[in-house]
């Protein structure tokens, strides 16, 4: 393999791959507090894009540029829808699964399960009524291909790539990381943790129990939110209302690879998925762009479920 | 309803009866019986007349024996965890077959399906056999084939794989705990639904000729689960109601506004949302039924006796370190466990009493030292393994089979500890064998039950028990393993001063047989009254062993649990 391709592959395969690093630590964040698997994460992520459409640029959205009000307003409404869907799908399709110990009800794991992908099927089919073509090309608010002024980056070794690719690199690292260190260092990260340990004794201690795991829930949809605007800007690709299964399980992948519960595992299992998927896709055919991550889910379930870390 | 959709309906209730193996008498929440459907289909069109020419019947089989394969690899890694990393590994099949289908359609034929170009016939010279597969005929092997199987998981349902199954269901880490290999269960009926989904993939796929991918992709599986999940607790006419009203959904979604395959996603969403509904109701509402018109149980020998007099040790540990992280909750400690003997734990709380059981009981692997049964290494890791070797623990926290009667958990603990060889496929067939093992395993549950105390309570429904019954029941369930040592922790707790008599003379009398005992208990009086030999550990240590009279008058002891020092 050339070596000019195989770094423009790695490069893209990062970008994507930070993005997905968002999906996954939404995923490990909510599997780390309440200890479910959230199913119908990746159909959120979409579903807060389409909703900024949808309010934005109504039920028949064309290609456009918008301009700095509406973007900010767009990338604001979306992160909004993200951090409310979630908030709404824990607490209707999750919360009422798991274990109470005021009324020593016990989890059902079962019960949650099929909330969650009801949950996730909803969404789809809701927006497909609403929105009935394949796929649809979304603006990007943050207007990344116009980073450098040719619209191009220029990789050693001759290759090139669209400017937007090094942009959402950067901009997904940095909040991958800004989130991770947030959640570690504050005080709603030491909430979270208590109650992961131990709910009842969290909630002896005077910590809000019910209220951190809602918030646990709207975090991990900003972070859709914010993966979902660096995931459809993309002028080169467009979305369907189908596409966040996969993606989702993409985010999954991602977070068992990095160890269920880390959250840097969660970002750097996000940029292994990443470049596996591109430099799949950049060697054997587009054909493999969804198998190669669910592949790698079906395969890392049936043999490694614990990650690679341990 | 024509001929075809009718054997369409009864090849799908295929599918749906294995899956309500899974998800209906196991728990586990199976999300992709559509990709072992798929396998199914594509695994005959592609091997059989048409495509590699393989005979119909050896292709079909193939293509099962490769979907139960691959319900058994998904099954591997996902069952040694909690259960619903099955829901996440099966929906990524679910979907990988789907992306897969549609990814190569040179293979698959693309989003218009594989088409099997082959007449419907079955032909062998060798039998003489000519048969055309018409609609009728595939109504007919489809039908036979349901009522097989239905006849065949109520007959399970009744035998030693039925008390398996409640012990996945109801409680899987309490099943480990008697000795009941969950995760090879696990895989053994995921193994089964896929093996089931196949077949009616590729009776569908001759039935039809084609397997397209929208026919198998991740909405079916959805609607399979939801199929099953209706019948709810029902018995094997869940999945018949459930496959009805799928057949019925795709005309209610016709006759709806707008896109068709629209709807069809939203109806059985909304079909998921009641079903959970409906659950939840239902958990309010039903009082665990009372296994009323089973046989009572027959009487029965007394579990043997051992020579009294003689103590020799059953259980030995020397040396056992484990730590927490930085904490070192056992430290180099010791014990002996002798047949015959009461033997108790005691120390302040976080002193590791509850950490050394659980390295007794191989729940725990200690970072140092060596726990020998009988004089030797138990083969085997984890606590079915050393069930097998004669030594059952119970838990700290009751916990309780919520579905079935006390006589039926404690027969899982029967069922836990001996494991004869093909006892499913032997019940299943109704050798002398199973029918010997049954009223043996049937004995010794009534002997069980009396030695506990519990045989006025055999047949309730176990929220009717006391909290010292189910104390009772817990020490029950590790007794009919046949262990020959018993590990207690605070079987006492939560019990009126009746009831801890009544434990008081348990613990005296399985002593008396000749078991071992291992007691983890704050009551002194109860300690005193009941123990041969006491342990005391104290941070970890162990500070003294001895009578109980030894051990109180102990100036360590009285310092540790006092809290006085120099």
């Amino acid at each position: 393999m050339d070596p000019g391709v195989l770094l423009q592959a790695v490069v893209s395969g990062l970008a994507t791959g930070a993005l997905l690093g968002l999906v996954a630590l939404g995923f490990t964040l909510v599997a780390g507090t309440v200890r479910v698997l959230h199913l119908a994460h990746g159909d959120v992520v979409v579903a807060a894009v389409f909703t900024g459409v949808l309010v934005v640029l109504g039920r028949t959205p064309v290609a456009t540029t918008l301009s700095a009000g509406p973007a900010v307003g767009f990338a604001l409404l979306v992160l909004a829808a993200g951090a409310a869907l979630s908030a709404a799908v824990g607490w209707l399709a999750v919360r009422p699964h798991l274990p109470d110990v005021t009324t020593g009800r016990s989890g059902d794991a079962l019960g949650w399960v099929a909330a969650l992908v009801a949950a996730g099927l909803l969404l789809r089919e809701l927006l497909g009524l609403l929105l009935p073509e394949q796929a649809y090309a979304v603006p990007d608010p943050f207007r990344l291909d116009a980073i450098t002024g040719s619209g191009v980056f220029s990789l050693p070794g001759g290759g090139t790539l669209p400017a937007r690719v090094p942009a959402v690199l950067l901009l997904g690292v940095a909040i991958g990381v800004a989130a991770e260190r947030l959640l570690v260092r504050s005080r709603f990260g030491k909430a979270l943790r208590a109650v992961a340990d131990d709910p009842d004794a969290a909630a002896l201690c005077g910590i809000p129990a019910r209220r951190v795991v809602l918030l646990a829930f709207v975090a991990a949809g900003l972070l859709a939110g914010f993966a979902g605007l660096l995931y459809a800007g993309d002028p080169g690709r467009t979305i369907g209302v189908d596409d966040g299964v996969v993606l989702g399980l993409a985010g999954i992948a991602a977070a068992l690879l990095g160890g269920l519960g880390s959250l840097r595992g969660a970002l750097v299992g996000g940029l292994v998925v990443g470049v596996a998927q591109s430099i799949a896709v950049t060697q054997l055919g587009a054909e493999y762009a969804d198998v190669v991550p669910l592949g790698l889910l079906v395969v890392l379930l049936a043999l490694r479920p614990q990650g690679l870390r341990r | 309803m024509t001929t075809v959709e009718l054997a369409q309906a009864l090849w799908l209730l295929v599918a749906a009866l294995g899956l309500s193996l899974s998800v209906q008498y196991a728990g586990l929440p199976v999300l992709g019986q559509g990709a072992f459907v798929a396998v199914g289909g594509v695994g005959t069109a592609l091997l059989g007349p048409g495509g590699a020419g393989w005979p119909l019947g050896l292709a079909a089989l193939a293509a099962v024996v490769v979907a139960g394969g691959l319900g058994h690899l998904v099954a591997f890694g996902a069952s040694r965890l909690e259960g619903a990393y099955l829901a996440l590994a099966t929906w990524a099949l679910a979907w990988l077959a789907y992306r897969l289908m549609l990814a190569f359609p040179s293979t698959f034929g693309g989003a218009q399906g594989l088409v099997r170009r082959a007449p419907a016939h079955v032909v062998s010279p060798a039998l003489g056999l000519d048969v055309r597969l018409t609609p009728a005929v595939h109504v007919g092997l489809a039908a036979v084939t349901c009522v097989v199987v239905i006849l065949a998981v109520i007959r399970l349902d009744k035998g030693p794989a039925g008390l398996d199954l409640a012990a996945l269901r109801e409680g899987p880490e309490l099943a480990a705990s008697l000795g009941v290999p969950v995760a090879a269960h696990r895989r053994a009926v995921l193994t089964a639904t896929a093996s089931l989904g196949a077949v009616s993939g590729a009776g569908t796929v001759v039935l039809l000729g084609l397997v397209a991918p929208a026919d198998v992709s991740p909405l079916l599986s959805l609607q399979l689960f939801v199929a099953v999940l209706l019948g709810g607790a029902a018995g094997w006419w869940g999945p018949v109601l459930g496959v009805a009203l799928l057949t019925v959904l795709p005309h209610v979604a016709d006759a709806l506004p707008g896109d068709a395959e629209r709807a069809r996603g939203v109806l059985t969403a909304v079909l998921l949302v009641v079903v959970l509904v409906i659950r939840r109701v239902l958990s309010r509402v039903r009082v665990a039924v009372p296994d009323v018109g089973r046989e009572r149980p027959v009487p029965a020998p007394h579990v043997p006796h051992d020579v009294a007099g003689t103590h020799p040790v059953l259980l030995e540990a020397s040396g056992i370190t484990a730590s927490y992280g930085a904490v070192r909750a056992v430290d180099e400690a010791a014990i002996e466990l002798r047949a015959g003997q009461v033997h108790a734990l005691i120390g302040p709380n976080g002193s590791g009493k509850s950490t050394l059981i659980k390295v007794l009981a191989g729940e725990l692997v200690p970072d140092a030292g060596a726990v020998l049964v009988g004089g030797r290494a138990p083969t085997g890791r984890g606590p079915a393994a050393r069930v097998l070797a004669g030594v059952a623990a119970t838990p700290q926290r009751t916990v309780l089979l919520a579905g079935s009667a006390p006589e039926r958990q404690v027969a899982v603990g029967v069922r836990g500890g001996t494991r004869p060889r093909h006892a499913v496929l032997r019940h299943l067939l109704g050798t002398p064998s199973s029918r010997l093992a049954e009223r043996r395993s049937r004995a010794l549950v009534a002997a069980v039950l009396r030695e506990t105390r519990l045989s006025a309570v055999a047949g309730v429904s176990p929220t009717e028990l006391t909290v010292g019954e189910q104390r009772l029941l817990q020490i029950a369930r590790a007794l009919a393993t046949g262990a020959r040592v018993l590990l207690l922790d605070e079987p006492a707790a939560g019990m009126s001063a009746d009831e801890r008599a009544t434990l008081r003379h348990v613990l005296r009398r399985l002593a008396g047989n000749g078991l071992a005992v291992l007691v983890v208990e704050h009551d002194m009086r109860l300690v005193n009254a009941v123990a041969d030999r006491v342990t005391v550990l104290d941070a970890g240590r162990v500070i003294a062993v001895g009578r109980p009279a030894e051990v109180r008058a102990s100036p360590d002891v009285q310092r540790a649990y006092l809290g006085v020092t120099g």
